[in-house]
């Protein structure tokens, strides 16, 4: 039996627990765009300036929107053109027969049972979706319709029934639903601004990406230039590998393509209120004229993504020994001997462990930092594991172009010296690089043969 | 009057006790429509897997209903009464024996009865058909917390510029003996297929083998069955069974997809 002071004590533990238990109210938080704080205190005259701070709030408001409403300003000269950045990405898979009907496929699988009762006239057999709330609403309403005048009364475009089946078929998420979509999948690393400051953030090594620079590493394209969709539908799809970035494959096309869009206008968003701070000008304040300037500069630059593609025309030429010889020759000299100076990060084995990243500083080690203020860790080639793609097209295009934010230099046109002689690096060269480095992960007998160090090249 | 209310109470908690084995049966019997159960068997050896399900199941669904009723039974017979007294018992030597003695003889034919099963998934790999132990289809990385796998280069090298790496999708003939290696790159991870009723952890710095055989073509489901963190839930994969001459077709287009310039 229990003696009565502890059943007192239990009693009062027991009603402390419940009245926590009521106590909690687990309703979602109000979701809202913050300003990027980092970037307001670099601008004294604005960091001192609540009101100019909360008119930049309303600015940015104006032209992205709400996390539950987002949507892109139109402005009036894009009319001409038809560009209406809410309908970007749709517009764009739309233009790509083989996009778009891939697309088409997988939303046939992904809506298969949805598919079949509709085929079958079980309409009130479908499965409502997850994450795809502005497609369940449109079906509703089409759902009333069917019921007053049945399936095979004239719709907008053919029968309801086949309207629906189209609709279902060709469904392309909104930016409200992808927003959705986005809070529920990317929010916790990637943060509500896209900050790369979601709650588990901190704990993962590589950093989640902050979205707010428009910087992205990973992309097909050369001069620092935005994303495409398709980068960021790729990187969606496939994840980075050894990164706690994973392929999302288990969701439609449709669903990666809608989160690829929502990432954009996060990205244009933080890139505009960037330039927005850093420009501050009390006198000028945000009107009109400024905001626009500056939002038409940072989507002109997402637009015109697609003319920076490092296209490569004709077959990748035959890997020899006599390539790779050379790729270990330009990869192993340094930069100041007039070689390709990739053994100043990558080390003279390729494991990453070269001299250039860390240096003696006051406070012991001080490691190079990339754009984003992370530590740079340079790839061990030896491992073959490439963060975006092992394919020989995706290794050309990184030595090609560089990865964005980070000191991995654009080789195409580097000077270097061969033979006494001074020349600019060629698309040959950059192959040579790729088999040299493709060589370093397997055992080959080409790269076994001296090892990868400077002095056993085969010359 | 008191009498009444004493057997009205008696009634009462031994039909709460009676709900016990009625709920718990019933979930059983209707599990099935409330899609609660077990899915599809595609394997070669989920049939053995569910047999020995079924074996154990009716075991303890026997015992169940029979200790269960006991206890309402005793429920109903023995609660207090005024009138009675307890008696003292020295137990009964008979029925303890044989309470020791059926279980043990359950427990030991369920151990040698699972061993076939055992032995045919864990132990002994299939050594004729086109992969082995030591030539297997592929090799399959867990790690947090996505699916990768990785088809061999043409000659058979699972190292190499020229190996295939696949997120998410794992794509294999149907009909087929099929053999791989798990291995995990950070923490513990399980792969689990339930339509193969198969389930294997993945441990980090091993490479353990693993096979199965699919009998139908289709998609089925990859979870991670094994808490790996915190994306765990994330952890998905799947299973992509083609026909054997489809199979060979797609493994011929990824390799000359590897060289594609696009």
């Amino acid at each position: 039996m229990i003696e009565r002071r502890h059943r007192r004590a239990a009693f009062l533990a027991a009603a402390a627990l419940s009245s926590t238990a009521c106590s909690f109210q687990p309703g979602a938080p109000e979701l809202h765009y913050s300003l990027n704080r980092a970037e307001v205190e670099k601008n004294q005259q604005l960091a001192d300036d609540p009101i100019a701070q909360t008119k930049l709030e309303g600015a940015l408001q104006m032209m992205f929107g709400t996390p539950k409403a987002p949507g892109f300003l139109v402005l009036p000269e894009w009319s001409g053109d038809k560009f209406d950045p809410n309908y970007w990405g749709e517009d764009h898979v739309h233009a790509d027969a083989a996009a778009w009907s891939a697309l088409v496929e997988s939303n046939r699988a992904h809506f298969r049972t949805q598919l079949a009762a509709l085929r079958e006239g079980r309409f009130d057999a479908l499965d409502r979706p997850r994450f795809a709330d502005d497609l369940w609403e449109r079906w509703l309403r089409k759902r009333e319709r069917i019921a007053k005048d049945g399936p095979d009364a004239k719709g907008d475009d053919g029968t309801l029934r086949e309207d629906a089946i189209r609709d279902f078929e060709e469904y392309y998420p909104t930016l409200a639903n992808s927003a959705a979509f986005y809070r529920n999948q990317c929010y916790h690393c990637h943060g509500t601004d896209g900050g790369g400051n979601g709650t588990t953030g901190p704990w993962l090594n590589p950093h989640p990406r902050d979205y707010r620079r428009g910087i992205f590493k990973f992309t097909a394209l050369k001069g620092k230039a935005r994303p495409r969709p398709e980068d960021l539908f790729r990187t969606l799809a496939e994840g980075i590998y050894t990164t706690a970035m994973p392929s999302f494959r288990r969701f439609s096309d449709a669903q990666l393509h809608g989160l690829a869009d929502y990432v954009r206008l996060l990205a244009i968003r933080g890139e505009t209120e960037i330039l927005l701070e850093s420009f501050y000008d009390p006198d000028k304040g945000f009107d009109f004229d400024v905001l626009k300037e500056n939002y038409s500069d940072v989507v002109g630059r997402w637009r015109e993504a697609s003319e920076h593609y490092i296209a490569f025309e004709g077959k990748i030429p035959e890997m020899t020994a006599e390539r790779i010889a050379h790729g270990r020759s330009l990869f192993s000299t340094p930069g100041e001997k007039g070689g390709a100076n990739c053994v100043s990060c990558h080390g003279p084995a390729g494991r990453g462990d070269g001299p250039s990243v860390w240096a003696p500083g006051k406070e012991g080690v001080e490691y190079a930092k990339d754009d984003w203020g992370n530590q740079i860790q340079p790839r061990d080639l030896t491992r073959g594991v490439f963060r975006f793609g092992r394919r020989p097209i995706d290794l050309y295009r990184r030595i090609y172009a560089g990865i964005n934010g980070t000191p991995m230099p654009e080789h195409f046109g580097m000077t270097i010296t061969e033979d006494g002689k001074q020349r600019t690096m060629n698309e040959s060269d950059i192959w040579d690089l790729v088999f040299f480095v493709r060589s370093l992960g397997s055992q080959t007998e080409v790269a076994s043969a001296g090892g990868a160090g400077h002095e056993g090249g085969a010359r | 009057m008191a009498a009444l209310k004493h057997f009205l109470l008696r009634a009462f908690i031994t039909l709460l006790f009676l709900a016990v084995p009625v709920l718990g049966v019933w979930t059983f019997v209707e599990a099935k429509d409330w899609h609660l159960w077990f899915p599809e068997t595609i394997s070669s050896y989920g049939g053995d897997i569910d047999w020995l399900f079924y074996v154990i199941l009716w075991m303890v669904t026997v015992t169940f209903i029979a200790t269960e009723l006991l206890l309402v039974w005793f429920v109903f017979r023995y609660s207090r009464r005024d009138a009675t007294r307890a008696t003292y018992t020295h137990g009964n030597h008979t029925l303890e024996m044989v309470w020791t003695a059926i279980p043990a003889v359950l427990l030991i034919v369920v151990a040698f009865s699972q061993m076939r099963a055992w032995t045919e998934v864990k132990i002994h790999f299939p050594d004729q058909g086109p992969y082995t132990v030591q030539k297997p289809l592929m090799e399959i990385y867990a790690s947090q917390f996505d699916w990768r796998v990785r088809y061999p280069d043409a000659q058979g090298n699972f190292e190499g510029p020229d190996v295939i790496e696949v997120p998410y999708d794992i794509t294999v003939p149907v009909d087929t003996q099929v053999v791989f290696r798990l291995k995990s790159r950070d923490v513990l991870h399980s792969f689990f297929v339930p339509v193969f009723r198969l389930k294997q952890d993945a441990v980090p710095g091993m490479a353990i083998p693993v096979w199965f055989e699919a009998k139908k073509t289709g998609d089925y489901d990859l979870i991670c069955a094994e808490l790996c963190g915190w994306g765990h839930y994330k952890m998905a994969g799947r299973i992509h069974i083609l026909p054997k001459d489809q199979f060979d077709t797609w493994l011929a287009a990824k390799r000359a997809a590897l060289y594609a310039t696009e």
